[in-house]
This record gives structure tokens, C-alpha cells and sequence, in this order.
């Protein structure tokens, strides 16, 4: 008798939901501890794994859930308001996925998601000394060698790099002398000399162990994803929106999360009896802070939907919407937060043990402006601006 | 693309050196940023009197030096004959 094997259809929302509850369950008891160690949560990570989220964006052909950007942006949004460090983590995971689904050739293309789909957790390295967070350009060059390309990179931050099963890695094109010409390549972890250094004391995002590496050795030359210098297409039309979109979900959900436990402690029969919940100058407050999230959750809505038909995101309108998102998710997320501790005081504003966890989530999100930095996206927003006389709006 | 268009471009791509621009020339790869694609797309203006629409301003565009040109003469098309 033979087993008929259902064909596997794409997560519903319920299941999601479902999916993303229990990685939440499984990082809340360890916040406060890997906050205080600095350590990457890897309770919440081995069930991204089990739950088969790391393949959220995964086709099901192979393995994965067949998820969408709505969903990768609400399960993002989801796992922010418990842990930013995860969502972090999480999201960035996903927009390396959806890079590999839209641009790697076979035969990389089909071994890379069905390993993303039985769990395997990718890092992104992109940083690198000396040229300030660029994105689009890259020093170290990647070295063609008959059949293999030989790659020598060192990157100061990258988010779980000792835990990455594999890297999506920037450098220059073999090929090109420019350095813009800049090829992504993927390198999994038993294939290269990973070298750690440094310490991770941040301020916040504390458990996302952003450590600096140093990776060393030979891949395949068909590990390339997409062509040689390609990785400006890549960027534009995948990695930079995904990155913006995914981060506001993230810090969306955290300021989400903050409002939402300080309402709960409000609310509750000690808070009604300590706090005059009459107070016009704690209902503008609060009033303040919901509408940032409000505004926050209308503009992520919104680029999503002009991001999800996946057509030319290159022009002035598009990258205004992209850049504007990430620059007033960054600034309002944090100026929740802010009124948040002002709302409620030093007591459950300031110190650590408070339940609304306030303090923890403005250290976090303290690096939102700071992550691909705000001031850079402001004067990628000015030529934008001059460009567009007419202001055409997305 | 005519000689005008090609003196325009060569200022702006600094890994031109000496060699000859021609219809396929990757301008990103021939060292086109974003600040100096403004200042080419003014130059442009004031040379052709075109102004190129928000629409037309994407990656493809700006790939090579002939999608650029071929934008400017559609412009120039829709502007019509210089007096």
C-alpha cells in the first residue's frame, strides 16, 4: 500500500501566525539573558529552524513554506514585538533567501533552498572596512582560479556570523576593475576559514552578535549569484527593499511591543490604583506614541504593496518611498519608545526590571537611524529630490 | 549618438582615460555615480534642452551610454526641432 504524499501548498496566515507564535514562546524566557551576556539567542534560532521559518520565503518545491513579503513582513513584525535582536536576525535571513530565489542559476539555486528549506540559517556580509557602509561598491576582489574563485574578506559587523550555516558575500568582480562592479557569492561554512575577532559590547541589539569575520578560501565559480557584477541589480531590485521593508516590520513590531506592554500594565488592576488614567498630559502620550506606530504601519503597508508586483524599482519615486520608510521607521519607532518613558516614568521607564521592557527597546532601536545610516539615505534622497522636479509621488 | 553627447559623457566616467565611448560603453562600469549622473542629466539639459521624464530615470537608462542616448533623442523627439 502506497502513501499518498499530499502536495505541499504555501503557510496560510493561521499557520504562520501558529509557526512565529512558537519561535516568540521559545526566545521570551532568554531576552533579558542575552541582553545582559551579549549573546546570540539560539533557543529562538533552533526553532526558526524546526519551524521551518528560515524557509518562509522558499518555494514549496523545495522544501520551504512558500511564504510572501506580507508574510515575511507580519512574521517580522511579529518576532520584534518580543526580541528586536531576533526579528533582526530573522529578516535579514530572509532577504539573503530572496535574493538566492531570484537570481542564483542552477545548479546553486536548487541546493541552496533546499537547504534553506531543512533549516539552514544564512549571514549577510557586506560590511567592510574603509568604505563607510557603502552598499553598492566593495574593496576586496574576488580571485578567478580555473574553477574556482578565491575569495579573502574581512567585514567588521556580521550579524550571527558564528552561527551561519553560510555567507552571501559582496566583493569585486574578478572581472572589472571598477569598484562598483560588485559580485555577491555564496560560501558555506565548510567551505572557508571563518575567523572571529573582536568583541560585541554594544548599546543595543545586544543578541544579535554582530561580531567581525574574517572569511578565507575557494568555492565554485558557479557560486556566483547571478552574474559578475550583477549585485547592483540585486541590491536594487531585492536586497535594499527587502532590507528597508524587513527592518521597519522589525522595529515596527518592537515599538508595537513596548506600547502594547505598557498599556497591559496601565490597564491592569496596580496600574489603574497608581495612575490616573485621566491624566491629559499621559493620554497625549500615549496618544503620541500610537499614532507613530499608526504612521509607521501606513507607509510599510504601502511600499510594500509598490514593492510585491516586482517590477522596476530603480526609478526616483520608488527609491524616495524605499528610503523615506526606512528613515521614518527608524526615527518614529525610537520617538514611540521616548514617549513611551515619558509617559510612564522613571520607574517603569528607565530601569530594567520593569516589565514594559522600555529600556531595552530604546537601546535597541537607538540603532535603527544607524543601521545603513539615516544621514546617508538623506543624501541619497536629496539627488533623488533634484531629480524629480515634478515630484512625482509613488 | 553624436560627438556633443559624447563629450558630455566623457568628464563624468572616470575610468575612461582615453578610450573610445561607444553605444554599448556600461556607464556604471566606466565609473557613473549618482551625484554625477545628476550633474550629466544638467549638462544634458542645457545642452539639448531636454529634460528627461521621472519615468525614464531608471538603472536601464542609465546601463550604457546608448540607453542614455536613446532617452535624450526620444526627449528631443517630444521637444521637437531646436529653431
Amino acid at each position: 500500500m502506497s502513501t499518498a504524499v499530499a502536495p505541499a501548498r504555501p503557510v496560510d496566515a493561521a499557520g504562520l501566525r501558529r509557526l512565529v507564535d512558537r519561535v516568540a514562546a521559545a526566545a521570551e524566557p532568554h531576552v533579558a539573558r542575552t541582553d545582559r551576556e551579549a549573546a546570540f539567542p539560539v533557543e529562538a534560532l533552533a526553532e526558526l529552524r524546526s519551524t521551518g521559518l528560515l524557509g518562509l520565503l522558499v518555494p514549496t518545491p523545495y522544501g520551504g513554506l512558500g511564504g510572501t513579503l506580507p508574510d515575511l513582513l507580519a512574521a517580522a513584525e511579529r518576532l520584534g514585538r518580543t526580541d528586536l535582536s531576533v526579528a533582526m536576525i530573522f529578516a535579514m535571513h530572509c532577504q539573503q533567501v530572496a535574493a538566492v530565489v531570484r537570481y542564483a542559476d542552477e545548479p546553486l539555486r536548487s541546493d541552496l533552498l533546499r537547504r534553506v528549506g531543512d533549516g539552514a540559517y544564512l549571514a549577510s556580509v557586506t560590511t567592510e572596512a574603509g568604505k563607510g557602509g557603502h552598499l553598492l561598491s566593495a574593496e576586496a576582489a574576488l580571485r578567478a582560479d580555473g574553477g574556482a574563485l578565491v575569495l579573502d574578506r574581512f567585514a567588521p559587523i556580521v550579524t550571527g556570523g558564528r552561527y551561519a550555516d553560510g555567507f552571501l558575500v559582496t566583493m569585486r568582480s574578478p572581472h572589472d576593475p571598477a569598484d562598483s562592479a560588485v559580485s555577491l557569492v555564496f560560501a558555506g561554512r565548510d567551505q572557508v576559514d571563518v575567523t572571529e575577532s573582536g568583541d560585541w559590547q554594544p548599546l543595543g541589539m545586544r543578541a544579535s552578535h554582530s561580531v567581525a569575520l574574517r572569511l578565507a578560501g575557494r568555492v565554485p565559480a558557479h557560486q556566483v549569484v547571478g552574474p559578475h557584477g550583477a549585485f547592483r541589480e540585486i541590491s536594487v531590485s531585492v536586497f535594499a527593499p527587502l532590507a528597508h521593508l524587513g527592518w521597519a516590520a522589525c522595529w515596527l513590531g518592537t515599538a508595537c511591543g513596548a506600547l502594547s506592554r505598557v498599556l497591559r500594565l496601565l490597564r491592569s488592576p496596580a496600574g489603574r490604583a497608581r495612575t490616573d488614567l485621566g491624566s491629559e498630559l499621559l493620554l497625549s502620550r500615549l496618544s503620541r506614541a500610537r499614532q507613530r506606530v499608526d504612521t509607521v504601519h501606513a507607509l510599510l503597508r504601502h511600499a510594500a504593496t509598490v514593492v510585491e508586483p516586482g517590477g522596476d524599482l530603480s526609478g526616483p519615486r520608488t527609491q524616495l518611498l524605499l528610503n523615506g520608510l526606512k528613515i521614518t521607521a527608524a526615527e518614529q519607532c525610537l520617538a514611540a519608545v521616548e514617549d513611551l518613558v515619558d509617559a510612564v516614568g522613571l520607574r517603569h521607564g528607565y530601569l530594567r526590571d520593569s516589565p514594559t521592557r522600555l529600556e531595552l527597546a530604546l537601546r535597541d532601536l537607538r540603532s535603527a537611524a544607524l543601521n545603513y545610516h539615516n544621514d546617508r539615505l538623506h543624501l541619497a534622497d536629496g539627488r533623488l529630490a533634484l531629480l524629480d522636479p515634478e515630484v512625482h509621488l509613488a | 549618438m553624436d560627438d556633443t553627447f559624447v563629450e558630455l559623457l566623457r568628464p563624468r566616467l572616470k575610468f575612461a582615460a582615453d578610450r573610445p565611448i561607444a553605444a554599448d560603453t556600461g556607464l556604471r562600469e566606466w565609473g557613473l555615480d549618482s551625484m554625477q549622473a545628476i550633474e550629466l542629466l544638467f549638462d544634458i539639459e542645457d545642452a539639448y534642452g531636454v529634460t528627461l521624464p521621472e519615468d525614464e530615470l531608471t538603472d536601464r537608462t542609465f546601463a550604457t551610454a546608448g540607453s542614455l542616448w536613446n532617452a535624450v533623442s526620444r526627449g528631443a523627439r517630444a521637444v521637437g526641432p531646436a529653431a
